[in-house]
This record gives structure tokens, C-alpha cells and sequence, in this order.
């Protein structure tokens, strides 16, 4: 990944009380050299590979498990994708069926960090071995 | 390690690698390298010659473009992968929803590759995300030893 420009998108949980506006105020305040832009679901933030480190660090500290980011290919406001320049959206589909299930995932992050791990483990898939499978095709003969 | 997670543009499975110490192997980095470096509009949709041609390593020359120049892109990513996570049964919205060849063509290299594979399923209660965040949590505790 290139080092010299690292943009990460920043979402809020919908369950967080934080808004947009709260978050970008916070993070152009984490490092100095950080280019933010707020959006409807959070942020878009932009700057170096090493300043990312500390502002994501920061924001991990300070929204534990409130906001959410990714990395992302385009860089804040570029013509292609800005809206403000009838760019398009192909990826809004996904981030929204991402921020609809967001709030599950902030509780069961919650639920873990107190301790809570009672949950299922995987199941793991094994081939059916082939006298099993002659039983259940007999049985149904 | 690296993580490949499918899909590879989910926001969820990133943030929670990344929150559990490894690095995810994501669609998005490399996307950055051809829209600063070569320009292209709309990867992977707009495709150079060379993605093509890569393309054709995972997939045959029978196979729409579109896949090609998908597996163009996760296809190094998986060869790259020391692990993967897979989220199942999600809605039509998330992920790649533009072939599901492509799905199933990615889920199959990962599978070819025989590494440390967590397959989970997508949750729609507290109960299934507890699950699914606790899965992750375990097997990525898992390869650090």
C-alpha cells in the first residue's frame, strides 16, 4: 500500500450517540497534517501512512467499539466519486448494509470486552463418507 | 499475518482484523494502487490489458471479463494470505453483488490453497454477532502461536 496516502473511511455505529460532527472535530485534532472531510455515516480522513497509525490508534482508544474504519482506494473528494461532482457510488450498497448491522457488532464487541464468551464454535464441515450416503439413499428407496 | 477476508471490501471484517492485530488483505488497497497510479475510472470494472491477462491464471478464457478482472485482483491477494475469513449467507447487498462466479471462484483458490480458513456466518441477531465476533476473535487469537 503506498505509504505516502493512506485514506480511511470512518463509520459510527448508528446505536453510538456520537455524530459526524463530534468525530471530525476529534480527529483533525489527533495529528496534526490530517486532511478530514465529514460525511453522512462519519468521516473520510487522509494524510500519511504513519500519522494514519496514530490517528486510527486514537480513535480505537477513544470510540472502542463505536466507530468503525476501512481503508479506501479513492482519495477524499476525487471527481470520480465526490457526489458534490455527480461522481458515483458503487460501493454504497455495501456501506449500507454494513452500517445496518453495525450496532450487532458493537454489542457482541461490548459483550466480549466484559467477559461474556459464551458462544458457539465453529462447525467444521467434514465429506460425507460414502456408506453413510448409500444408508440415507437405501432409506429412501 | 495477512488475513484475506471475502469480501474483500467489507468494513466489518477489516476493522475487526485490523482490531484483532493483523494485517487484512482487502480490495481496497490495491484499488488505490491503479486509481493513483494508472488512472482507471472504476476498478475492477474497467480493466487494463494486463489484468486480463493476469486474470487468466484463475480463471479461464471462457469466463466473462468481469471475473477475470476481479480474480485479477484477489487472486495475488489470496496466493498472498497466510489465513482467511469467509462471511456466509449474507444479504443480496453485501459483498460483491455483481457475480457470484466470482464468489465462488474466490472461496474455491482460498480453499486450493489449504491455509487456516474460518468460515462464519453472517449475523441478523446478538446472539449469531456475538458469535461471529467471538469466532474471529478465537481464530485470530489462534495464529499468533
Amino acid at each position: 500500500m503506498s505509504e505516502a496516502r493512506v485514506t480511511r473511511l470512518l463509520m459510527i455505529s448508528p446505536d453510538s450517540m456520537v455524530t459526524p460532527d463530534q468525530l471530525v472535530r476529534n480527529v483533525q485534532t489527533m495529528a496534526p497534517g490530517i486532511n478530514v472531510k465529514e460525511t453522512c455515516y462519519g468521516c473520510l480522513a487522509e494524510s500519511d501512512a504513519r500519522t494514519m497509525e496514530v490517528v486510527i490508534a486514537k480513535v480505537r482508544e477513544q470510540y472502542r467499539n463505536e466507530v468503525f474504519s476501512k481503508v479506501r482506494g479513492f482519495p477524499v473528494g476525487d471527481p470520480r466519486r465526490c457526489r458534490a461532482q455527480h461522481g458515483t457510488r458503487p460501493g454504497f450498497a455495501q456501506l449500507e448494509a454494513e452500517w445496518a448491522t453495525l450496532p450487532l457488532i458493537q454489542s457482541a464487541l461490548d459483550a466480549i470486552d466484559a467477559g461474556d464468551t459464551d458462544y458457539d464454535t465453529p462447525v467444521e464441515k467434514k465429506p460425507l463418507p460414502v456408506r453413510e450416503l448409500k444408508q440415507i439413499s437405501e432409506a429412501f428407496r | 499475518m495477512k488475513v484475506f477476508i471475502d469480501p474483500p471490501n467489507s468494513m466489518i471484517l477489516f476493522d475487526l482484523v485490523e482490531r484483532f492485530g493483523h494485517e487484512p488483505l482487502s480490495s481496497m488497497a490495491l484499488i488505490q494502487e491503479k486509481v493513483d497510479n494508472i488512472e482507471v475510472d472504476m476498478p475492477p470494472m474497467n480493466v487494463t490489458l494486463d489484468d486480463v491477462v493476469k486474470g487468466l491464471k484463475y480463471a479461464g478464457v471462457e469466463v466473462p471479463s468481469g471475473i477475470r478482472g476481479r480474480l485479477a485482483i484477489w487472486g495475488p491477494m489470496i496466493e498472498a494470505a497466510d489465513a482467511a475469513i469467509i462471511i456466509d449467507n449474507p444479504p443480496f447487498s453485501f459483498g460483491c453483488v455483481g457475480c457470484d462466479r466470482s464468489n465462488e471462484l474466490t472461496k474455491y483458490l482460498i480453499k486450493r490453497r489449504k491455509i487456516p480458513t474460518l468460515t462464519v456466518q453472517y449475523p441478523n441477531d446478538e446472539e449469531e454477532a456475538k458469535t461471529m465476533v467471538g469466532q474471529i476473535r478465537d481464530f485470530l487469537g489462534g495464529l499468533k502461536q
